[in-house]
């Protein structure tokens, strides 16, 4: 539940990060085109790396074990 | 699939169309047409001209002149320089100064300089001989009066005494002197002079050698040191005199002398004279004085008046010298008066060339227009991005490796993002990041003065890189915040641990460990993993598994760009036999990989990835026993296992036969194409380049396919390899960070001292600045960059194209710095 939520999150700030992007340099639709392609590589990116780090500590296979400095 | 094709296209992807075009300018308005052109820059001039040598070309003599105009230039800057005085950094003046004026300028400038430089050089020398002079008479006046005083006792003596045989030779000397009646009152001469101290021993040596002892040899230190015309630096002299009799003697003595680049003076013995002399020899200097001070200021005030336009007349000489060679590339037609030219320009450029080659016609009251027209080009167009400051950096680093084919995709578009974001990867620590972010905001903030500045080498990369490092710094505090890394310290941003101990007593944690009771933490790394016994085992599970499926990722994107090649160029066969194994290819195995990965995350299962993947080849039908992750996964290895093995003959094998069916079909039709164009084409452009018959070479063609075959198999497995670097750094970074923490500023924490607590929060920050922040940096750089140059690029990118090199004048000023 957490996991879809959060990827949610990500897509709605994604679509909002486009938005944003087309209101304040809007310079003719090859250029929309570039920017809405960076922006969205950088959401995948940030989504990819958040959900894999999340994904793996899901059901993780080990535990921390505390050191003897704590 | 409609929407997708009507998609407009995007900005950088590819390169601007280009056209191929051809001028033919007549004579008149042939220079001014050029000037424009380059003011412009938007026209890539093709020389036309190869194979001719630079002194078979038209324009050769104005070259020459340019050449010429330029090393008086040159020398009057010099002059300028060596005088000491700055060069003026006025804006430059619209030339309103026409060449040929310039040019006898020019020639007067210098004659003058020339004559203004000789003339104080013959002062400056006449200047030095005499304070040689001065010097000389203060010092040899002393000599020769205790040297007369000498020889009139000797003289006395021997008017009066008879002497023995063996007198010592000087007093022989003297009776031989005496008796040969010399003009000289005693027959004792003398030569005064000064050389350089340096050379004095030797001098003297010498000179003893030379008269066999028969001198008298005396010496002192000049007061003043004196300017040597030959090095221009300033020496110490030694005044020296010389007694000795004979003629023979004086003419080796003066040879000497002159060899060992000394300068002899006459004194006069009289002591009256010697005071008149000195006395005029001061008068004389200090008239030469005056007279140089004059012509050094008279200098200075031309030079001044020179260097206001200089900066002027220099950009003005390297304009019209760009010129004359575009010129040269030009062809001269069969009536002579029109010059032709062929170039390229995107053909968003037409009108605006179209535009200054009409001012150009207007402006030099020509009655013929110039002919601007596209033609067919022969051979493959330069590639030209359009590109704005920020993506420059990128597109920098793209054709670094090599430029883009003419209409490829152009992998820049992705690094963008990708690039600072694998950068990040390695690099993950949002301390760090600030800070990489806080220099590049500085960069930034100080954009406008530092970009006219001229700066160092590595200064001028890391401000042309600004864009790029800000993007890295963002980038590296977001995975820094997903590492929960903060100089390599974890916080509890984002809510509480999902870890606690297993019981009140917290007994158990140091043997059994904690145990998860909530929900995984919500966005990163678990802060309780940090200093863990099992915190190594666990992020190295989690950064390697993170490396291989950013990896699939990035080789998958790569393949589909070659897809979107394939489908602009309209080459279906690439799309059936290349990229569809392909994709099926890495997909059945590295895909599968990946897919494993996150079962097994998901699922929380004991399996063994490695074991799965090996079994899978090694034996396919066995039962995986507690290795399986899902049902159905033994039917669908060797489903995967077996679409693999399909796909290498698929790639390699179909293309090359096909290729060679192809061209024997297009060939069959050529054999009629050639009567067609046996007839004389009238309009044929002189020195443009014609197709030729292409061969096909079955063998080459298919060596080639499977090397491309090969090389896309095996690096498969080393290229998903290769991207485990991103695990390697990262924990490179992280144990580095943790070194530095608690070996150095916890240790030195620890003490009460204060002075040790400085110092090690000194070597804390220094340590963090030059190993962390930049030789981290440039590693994590270096290695995002080789991630997308060959794993990245070589799933698509050909990357053998050329720059579009339009002629322009801006280009040719940062060309010259």
């Amino acid at each position: 539940m957490g996991f879809i939520l959060t990827t949610l999150h990500f897509f709605v700030i994604g679509i909002i990060a486009s938005f944003c992007t087309r209101i304040c340099c809007n310079k003719g639709p090859s250029a929309n085109l570039f920017h809405f392609t960076l922006v969205i590589t950088a959401t995948v990116c940030c989504w990819m790396m958040w959900a894999i780090v999340y994904l793996a500590q899901m059901n993780p296979l080990i535990v921390p074990i505390l050191s003897e400095g704590e | 699939m409609e929407w997708f094709r009507n998609l407009p296209e995007m900005d950088l992807m590819r390169s601007e169309k280009m056209t191929s075009v051809q001028l033919i300018i007549p004579v008149e308005s042939a220079h001014r047409a050029v000037s424009y052109l380059g003011e412009l820059g938007l026209l890539q001039f093709r020389d036309l001209n190869d194979d001719k040598s630079p002194f078979q070309r038209t324009f050769v003599n104005q070259v020459k002149r340019c050449a010429e105009m330029s090393r008086k230039l040159r020398f009057l800057k010099d002059q300028i320089h060596k005088a000491g005085l700055l060069a003026s950094d006025l804006p430059a003046l619209k030339p309103d100064v026409d060449l040929e004026a310039l040019e006898v300028q020019l020639v007067e400038h210098e004659h003058e300089l020339t004559e203004m430089n000789a003339n104080s050089e013959k002062l400056q020398q006449t200047y030095n001989e005499l304070l040689e002079f001065k010097m000389v008479l203060q010092k040899a006046g002393g000599f020769l009066v205790s040297g007369k005083s000498y020889e009139t006792a000797e003289g006395t003596e021997l008017d009066e005494n008879v002497y023995p045989s063996d007198y010592p030779d000087s007093v022989s000397l003297l009776e031989q002197a005496t008796q040969s009646g010399p003009s000289n009152t005693s027959g004792l001469r003398f030569i005064s002079g000064i050389i350089a101290k340096s050379k004095v021993l030797l001098f003297e040596r010498m000179l003893f050698r030379a008269t066999r002892g028969n001198l008298l040899f005396n010496q002192a230190p000049a007061d003043d040191l004196i300017m040597d015309h030959i090095s221009s630096e300033m020496v110490e002299k030694t005044i020296f005199v010389v007694f000795f009799s004979g003629e023979q003697a004086k003419t080796k003595i003066l040879k000497i002398c002159e060899a060992f680049g000394a300068n002899c003076y006459p004194v006069p013995e009289d002591l009256t004279k010697q005071a008149q002399i000195t006395q005029e020899v001061m008068l004389r200097l200090s008239e030469l004085e005056t007279t140089l001070d004059v012509g050094i200021r008279h200098r200075n005030v031309a030079l001044h008046s020179i260097g206001v336009h200089l900066t002027t007349w220099i950009n003005m000489v390297k304009r019209e010298n760009a010129v004359f060679d575009t010129l040269n590339m030009l062809n001269f037609d069969v009536t002579k008066k029109c010059l032709v030219g062929e170039g390229w320009c995107p053909i968003f450029a037409k009108p605006q060339i179209q535009e200054a080659l009409q001012r150009a016609t207007f402006d030099s009251s020509s009655q013929v227009g110039i002919i601007f027209h596209t033609m067919d080009p022969v051979e493959s167009p330069p590639t030209y991005f359009r590109t704005n400051t920020f993506t420059n950096a990128y597109q920098e680093i793209v054709d670094a490796y090599g430029v883009a084919k003419y209409q490829e995709a152009n992998p820049a578009v992705y690094t963008v993002i990708t690039f600072p974001f694998l950068f990040a990867v390695m690099f993950g620590d949002w301390g760090h990041g600030i800070c990489l972010l806080l220099g590049a905001l500085v960069l930034i903030a100080r954009e406008r003065k530092l970009s006219s500045q001229k700066l160092g080498s590595f200064m001028e990369m890391l401000f042309g890189g600004r864009y790029a490092l800000l993007l890295m710094s963002l980038f590296s505090i977001y995975c820094g915040l997903i590492y929960n890394e903060f100089f390599s310290v974890p916080y509890h941003i984002f809510g509480k641990s999902a870890y606690k101990c297993r019981d009140a007593s917290c007994g158990d944690a140091y043997t059994v460990g904690l145990i998860k009771y909530r929900d995984a933490y919500p966005f990163g790394v678990d802060p309780s993993w940090r200093g863990s016994r099992s915190e190594l085992p666990f992020l190295n599970s989690l950064k390697m598994k993170m490396s291989i499926l950013f990896g699939v990722a990035q080789m998958n994107l790569g393949i589909m760009l070659s897809y979107f090649n394939s489908i602009f160029f309209n080459n279906s066969l690439d799309i059936r036999y290349q990229f569809v194994p392909q994709m099926i290819f890495l997909n059945s195995l590295f895909g599968y990989l990946s897919l494993l990965i996150i079962i097994k995350w998901c699922t929380g299962s004991q399996a063994d990835l490695y074991h799965v993947m090996i079994y899978m080849f090694l034996s396919p039908f066995d039962d995986l026993g507690e290795n399986e992750l899902f049902w159905g996964q033994r039917p669908l290895q060797i489903l995967l296992l077996l679409s693999a093995l399909v796909a290498v003959p698929w790639m390699l094998f179909p293309k090359p036969f096909i290729l060679r069916k192809l061209h024997a079909e297009r060939f069959q039709g050529r054999t009629y194409g050639v009567l067609r164009s046996s007839e004389i084409d009238l309009d044929s452009e002189p020195g443009s380049a014609r197709h030729h018959e292409e061969e096909f070479n079955f063998s080459e063609v298919f060596v080639h396919q499977m090397i491309h075959s090969i090389e896309f198999v095996l690096g498969s497995v080393s290229n998903t390899a290769s991207y485990l670097r991103l695990w390697a750094l990262s924990l490179a970074h992280s144990e580095l960070s943790t070194v530095f923490y608690e070996k150095v500023l916890l240790l030195a924490w620890g003490y009460e001292n204060i002075l040790i607590r400085i110092v090690g929060l000194v070597v804390f920050a220094f340590a963090t600045a030059f190993i962390l922040l930049m030789m981290e940096t440039l590693s994590a750089f270096l290695h995002a960059l080789r991630l997308h140059w060959v794993e990245f690029q070589n799933k698509f990118y050909g990357g053998d194209g050329y720059k579009f090199k339009p002629f322009s004048f801006a280009a040719l000023a940062d060309d010259e710095d």
